[in-house]
């Protein structure tokens, strides 16, 4: 298809070869991924939660969001990584999934959002409605994303 | 009745056909599963690296326990009734899946893993506060070990013929 032709490439590096090569790159890339979730989403969920301020309520979400920071950017890192790798392997198809466009939509929004407004709203002087506000918005767009990672496998 | 032909049974079951052949039941239930992993897979690996002593310092090993625990009990519940659902769709594709079997030995060892340590450690959490102590150590290094490996297996199961 026209307009492909970077896609096509990216399927012919080197890393996307390898990705494609032993049975068990695929399924061990996934795994990292996950662990990469686990760390990014899992830890913005627990500033988001107390942001809500439903959990954590003993120390402050400032204090909880300078604590978590290094885990989250770990995390981060490995998504980062882990991600494109998947992506070159198979990297026409997802291109054109309409999954992966949404997950890559909602996956923008999430990260402008986290380093804007949600770490404004984790200075001590914001108004509850203001961090609960932040607080949803983060949760509902994470959510979003791995809702649809999820479902690139089954469109 | 031998095994093969109860998984038959719960194949045969409507709810399993409804979320096997369903086009949105089976991604939804998973996606169910992955939420769970990734909202509260975080506050166990917070947990465990609180315990390592490599995360959260400026807290006390109690605070951050104490505040954790339901949530990861909650997320727990989730990612297992989720779980048991997805299994309920193909059990025999399971039962023939080696990935499947080494996760629930896995699962079984998490089950061991907190009779072992919940004294002297995670209903002791107020005594690790003056210091975390070898054991403690070695129960959140396991326990990350574990997870680790039930997301490994989990994974692996698709790959599996």
């Amino acid at each position: 298809m026209q307009g492909d032709s970077f896609f096509e490439l990216l399927t012919t590096t080197p890393w996307a070869k390898a990705m494609n090569g032993p049975e068990w790159a695929f399924p061990v890339v996934e795994s990292l991924h996950f662990v990469g979730l686990a760390l990014l989403v899992g830890t913005i969920a627990i500033v988001d939660l107390r942001l809500l301020g439903i959990a954590m309520r003993r120390q402050s979400a400032g204090e909880l969001a300078a604590d978590l920071e290094i885990w989250t950017r770990i995390g981060l890192a490995l998504m980062l990584i882990t991600g494109p790798l998947m992506f070159s392997a198979d990297a026409v198809n997802y291109h054109h999934n309409p999954s992966f466009q949404f997950k890559m939509v909602c996956l923008s929004a999430a990260l402008v959002f986290h380093f804007t407004m949600h770490r404004r709203a984790t200075r001590p002087a914001t108004p509850p409605f203001v961090a609960k506000f932040a607080g949803a918005v983060s949760l509902a767009l994470w959510i979003s994303v791995v809702a649809g990672g999820r479902m690139i496998a089954f469109v | 009745m031998n095994v093969l032909s109860a998984l038959e049974w719960v194949e045969s079951t409507n709810l399993s056909t409804a979320i096997r052949e369903g086009a949105l039941l089976y991604p939804i239930i998973g996606g169910v599963h992955l939420l769970g992993i990734a909202l509260f897979g975080g506050m166990l690996v917070m947990t465990d690296l609180r315990l390592l002593g490599w995360a959260m310092r400026r807290r006390t090993v109690s605070e951050i326990l104490e505040q954790f625990r339901v949530w990861k009990r909650a997320g727990f519940v989730l990612v297992v009734l989720s779980g048991l659902l997805l299994a309920w769709a193909e059990p025999l594709k399971l039962y023939r899946s080696l990935s499947f079997w080494v996760k629930m030995a896995l699962l079984v060892s998490v089950g061991v893993h907190a009779l072992v340590f919940r004294k002297g450690v995670y209903e002791d959490a107020k005594a690790l506060d003056a210091g975390l102590t070898p054991r403690a150590k070695l129960a959140a290094a396991l326990s990350l070990i574990l997870w680790a490996g039930l997301l490994v297996t989990g994974r692996l199961i698709a790959f599996d013929a």
